[in-house]
């Protein structure tokens, strides 16, 4: 009786805060779910898509009774085995990621609540009402002020704290367990994503219900370096809007250049399409160590750890501008900017400063007078020479390089005055820095590779927010149907086999009429490739969310937009209530959305948690092979596991035999193997014939391109009927599968998991 | 010239994988040997086998020479089945390298000749971060088979590995030597 009390307190609370009196939509199952709440959903995922773990080392480490061996059955001193400990590792890193976009969103929302008011009304633009997908569904909370997104976040931070919890030394015993809490925080991170997306568009007025935004400058070589350079690193716009308007205030923008190095660019292009794109992460130190910036200024996330260390060597100066990276510094928030400025020209110090509008005069006033006095050219041709030839072609530099290759081989024919191979290896350096830190020889391998490096410039549209609710309306239906063969959403860092993949993949996948999405670093490095006639693929392609069309986002935490989107077309074209409805959402898109991710170069714990949380919400992840190291995928077994299903029209439990999606995160060894698995992974139940034929046109298509030829080898296990056969490939399929002996099953008429493991969910929530 | 411990990862990023380390071993006698006594080998073949070349020859020839020394199955992932098939050979079977792997994890599998699942599994021409993650799936979740590579470098998941070899002419030698050696096996 008691528990019962407490659970109807705990559900009043609840419904307070989600306002569970405004009666937009009914509120579903799972109103701001906690851990135990989506479990049976997890599991089922689980059940199909197994965790396989790789470990990357034998033992743990994580408290005083240990190291403890995991080898051989072994179990720590605490009792966890290998595979939990892996799984317990992987929830650490999801919940880095997530804290990390929740605190980015917390911080942003105070600067801009402080700058407008709790009560600045949430406003998207005439082409979005469904302005909140995720909070609406994971919540039940439509917000309507920056105020009530801080509900949203503060369920987030509340979340985040049980998980860590559960982390801890003698707690969780169970890997499936763990993977469902890393689901969890993955889910609550697009929930963050979202609140600082939204946050930024309503407080500074980026861009919104518009698909055709600027085009802006990319690439080292667009900075204007005969100007007072300010770079901005890292993901919080906070400094970098201040600082565009302290320039416009005082009427030095034409004075000044400003540019950023990953997601900070993309969001200071939103506020401005004059600042410049210098690149991802992975350009990060090199353009530091050439010195072109006058004034760095960083604010939070994939920022280098030794910036200060940096600055100093390049000559540049620094200001950490939010309190996540201090970095050691004097905090110089209270002191009198002048007085600031004088320390930082003439004693060359560097300084925290958090307050934006202080740090924005300093950096300002910094950059104009240093400029004049530095020297901010490129080493030319011949000193690379000269310095090359002191390489004694040791192989210390490719035995420390992260992406196994030979750079001394490249610096040696430099030597020779052959700058081709120096050339073609920069596209696979992920500019770590580790090479140039172990040569014996103290080259400056950077400026060496910079030589050869490209001074091209490119374009890329700058990032537009939400998907609008009239796209949504237009594309649902061929989505759902299968005619538009599916949604690519290529996201996160820069930790690319080859920084070239990017682009390829974007141009195979336009041209054959997908629609094709992108946020982040994989943004930018999208616009670095021209095709014969120079067009970059923002401009070859429209900026629309459509079939054929190659839309830029925005920033990592626009991903929340990519999975929203999802979400819209389950509510606005389904018309299915999402109000704390997860599981119809999530049910909805992994059996009826052709999407799938590819997280190519992911390098960060953000990037753990984001796919996790596509993964939570029926979105299959395509990784590189870098993201064998988070240690855990989700593989399904195609001919060992059940494909059953619920025909929800027969209300009748079916087995498909069909394994769509087929994996929901899974790494590919090189760009050719996810060119044929990403068409692969947007095949779902759903598909009509006609859609079935067009998905496996291009699977078959582009496996004859990449495979030499033949058919794919489980091509029968997705075709349902011969109206599925694709026209260009009839015979030849029709030929295998009479060889093969295949016989047709039946198209399943309304595909749910809802009804085959225990939920509260009700089949006829899922009927439209 | 920097030093070159045979037995340390050679791509450091790979360095201290803990307890339990592959057996070095660098005689193509023995290293034939150790194939021959496995009942149901596998060999697995990643997509580095199409860019290297090794005396003139591309290093998928040397695996396929393997393969045929003493009929060992094959598995093409990635897109090596494409420059199998314009060698004119036909893969034994196509799985992805994190599929073949969580195949090989179930004692149960049938294995790709359908004979029952695999007792020694060679990896060939893998990056090796990306290969040496996969090794240690199977040290730590496969005890019912043991695991083999054919790279220059020492992979310290494996069970038995080569040393990392700085000049071509030795691994060529060497990988020759187990031909040589498995043929008369
Ligand atoms: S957490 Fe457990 S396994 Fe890890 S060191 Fe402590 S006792 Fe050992
Ligand atoms: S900076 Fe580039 S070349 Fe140097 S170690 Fe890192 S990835 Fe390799
Ligand atoms: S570490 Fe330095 S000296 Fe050695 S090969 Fe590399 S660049 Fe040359």
């Amino acid at each position: 009786m008691a528990e019962l009390k407490e659970i109807t307190k705990k559900l009043k609370e609840i419904h307070e805060k989600i306002k569970a009196e405004i009666p937009w939509e009914p509120i579903g199952h799972t109103p701001m779910p906690e851990i135990p709440d989506l479990r049976s959903w997890d599991m089922k995922l689980l059940q199909t898509y197994k965790p396989f773990y790789a470990p990357f080392c034998d033992l743990c480490c994580f408290c005083t009774y240990g190291k403890c061996d995991l080898t051989e059955d072994r179990r720590g001193a605490c009792g966890i085995d290998i595979g939990t400990q892996q799984a317990r590792f992987v929830l650490l890193a999801c919940l880095m990621g997530c804290s990390a976009h929740a605190s980015h969103a917390g911080h942003i929302l105070d600067v801009l609540i402080e700058k407008h008011g709790p009560d600045k009304k949430i406003n998207l633009g005439t082409s979005v009402d469904l302005e909140a997908p995720n909070i609406r569904t994971v919540l039940g909370l439509k917000p309507e002020t920056l105020g009530d997104l801080k509900i949203a976040i503060e369920y987030v931070y509340k979340e985040i704290a049980h998980l860590l919890d559960s982390t801890h030394m003698g707690q969780e015993g169970s890997c499936l367990d763990y993977e469902s809490k890393s689901l969890h925080a993955g889910m609550l991170d697009h929930v963050g994503m979202e609140v600082a997306d939204i946050a930024q568009i309503v407080g500074f007025n980026y861009p919104t219900s518009v698909a055709d935004t600027p085009l802006v400058d990319l690439g080292w070589a667009s900075v204007d370096k005969t100007k007072p350079v300010i770079l901005f690193v890292g993901h919080n716009p906070a400094t970098s809007t201040v600082v565009v308007d302290y320039l416009q205030e005082n009427n030095l923008y034409d004075k000044v250049e400003l540019c950023g190095v990953c997601c900070t660019a993309i969001e200071t292009t939103r506020y401005s399409a004059r600042a410049k794109v210098v690149g991802p992460f992975s350009r990060q130190l090199f353009f530091i160590r050439s010195g072109i910036a006058d004034v760095i200024m960083t604010d939070e996330q994939c920022i280098r750890t030794d910036m200060p260390q940096e600055a100093t060597k390049a000559g540049s100066a620094m200001i950490a501008a939010l309190d996540k990276a201090m970095y050691g510094l004097e905090d110089a928030t209270e002191q009198n900017a002048d007085e600031v400025v004088k320390k930082m020209v003439e004693e060359k110090k560097h300084f925290a400063i958090l307050d934006p509008k202080k740090a924005a005069e300093v950096a300002v006033k910094v950059a104009m007078t240093i400029a004049p006095q530095r020297r901010k050219e490129w080493i030319t041709e011949q000193e690379a020479m000269e310095l090359a030839k002191r390489c004694s072609l040791c192989g210390m530099c490719e035995q420390v390089c992260p992406n196994l290759f030979d750079i001394g081989k490249g610096i040696s024919e430099v030597a020779k005055g052959n700058f081709d191979v120096i050339k073609e290896i920069f596209n696979l350096c992920v500019g770590c820095g580790k090479c140039e830190e172990e040569c014996p020889r103290n080259l400056p391998i950077f400026k060496i590779m910079q030589v050869g490096a490209s001074k091209e410039t490119w374009k890329m549209r700058t990032g537009r927010g939400p998907v609008m609710d009239t796209e949504i309306r237009t594309v649902g239906a061929p989505i759902t149907l299968g005619t538009i063969p599916g949604v690519v959403a290529i996201v996160g860092c820069s930790n690319f086999p080859d920084i070239r993949d990017i682009a390829e993949i974007v141009d195979e996948f336009a041209r054959r009429k997908y629609i094709v999405v992108l946020t982040g670093c994989s943004a930018m490095v999208a616009g670095m490739w021209k095709d014969a006639d120079g067009k970059t693929v923002y401009e070859k392609y429209p900026g629309d969310f459509d079939a054929g069309c190659v839309v830029n986002i925005g920033s990592c935490v626009a991903n929340a937009h990519i999975s929203g989107a999802a979400i819209k077309i389950a509510n606005i074209f389904a018309a299915l209530p999402l109000r704390a409805n997860y599981e119809v959402m999530a049910d909805y898109v992994l059996n009826r959305v052709g999407a799938v991710g590819i997280a190519w170069g992911a390098y960060s714990q953000k990037a753990a948690s984001i796919a996790t949380g596509f993964n939570r919400l029926g979105v299959p992840v395509i990784l590189g092979p870098h993201s064998s190291k988070y240690r855990r995928l989700y593989l399904s077994r195609k001919e060992e596991n059940e494909w059953k299903v619920m025909d929800a029209r027969k209300r009748q439990i079916v087995e498909t035999n069909e394994p769509s999606p087929e994996h929901l995160a899974y790494v590919c060894e090189t760009k050719e193997k996810a060119m044929v698995m990403i068409p692969k992974l947007c095949i779902r139940k759903n598909d009509t014939p006609q859609g079935r034929g067009i998905k496996l046109n291009h699977y078959i298509s582009l496996y004859k391109k990449y495979m030499g030829g033949g058919l794919p080898e489980d091509l029968p296990l997705y075709v349902r009927r011969d109206a599925d056969i694709p026209l260009v490939y009839k015979k030849e399929v029709k030929a295998y599968l009479t060889q093969i002996g295949w016989k047709p099953k039946e198209p399943v008429g309304l595909p749910t998991l809802i009804g085959t493991y225990p939920t509260k969910v009700p089949l006829d929530s899922v009927i439209h | 010239m920097s030093q070159l411990a045979p037995s340390l990862p050679f791509h450091r990023v790979n360095i201290l994988t803990g307890t339990r380390t592959a057996r070095l071993i660098e005689d193509p006698v023995e290293y034939a040997k150790q194939i021959a006594k496995a009942e149901r080998p596998l060999l697995v073949l990643g997509p580095r086998l199409m860019k290297i070349t090794l005396g003139g020859r591309l290093l998928i020839e040397y695996a396929l020479d393997i393969a045929k020394a003493k009929n060992i199955p094959t598995c093409a992932t990635a897109t090596v089945k494409s420059k199998m098939v314009e060698l004119g050979v036909k893969p034994d079977s196509v799985y992805d390298v994190v599929e073949i792997i969580n195949a090989l994890k179930d004692p149960e599998w049938k294995g790709v000749r359908k004979e029952g699942n695999h007792d020694l599994v060679l990896f060939f021409g893998f990056r090796t971060d990306l290969g040496e993650q996969g090794l240690s799936v199977l040290k730590h979740f496969a005890p019912h088979l043991k695991t083999m590579t054919m790279c220059k470098y020492y992979y310290p998941h494996a069970d038995f590995s080569l040393p990392n070899i700085r000049k071509d002419e030795q691994w060529k030698n060497i990988l020759e030597g187990i031909v040589e050696n498995l043929k008369k096996e």
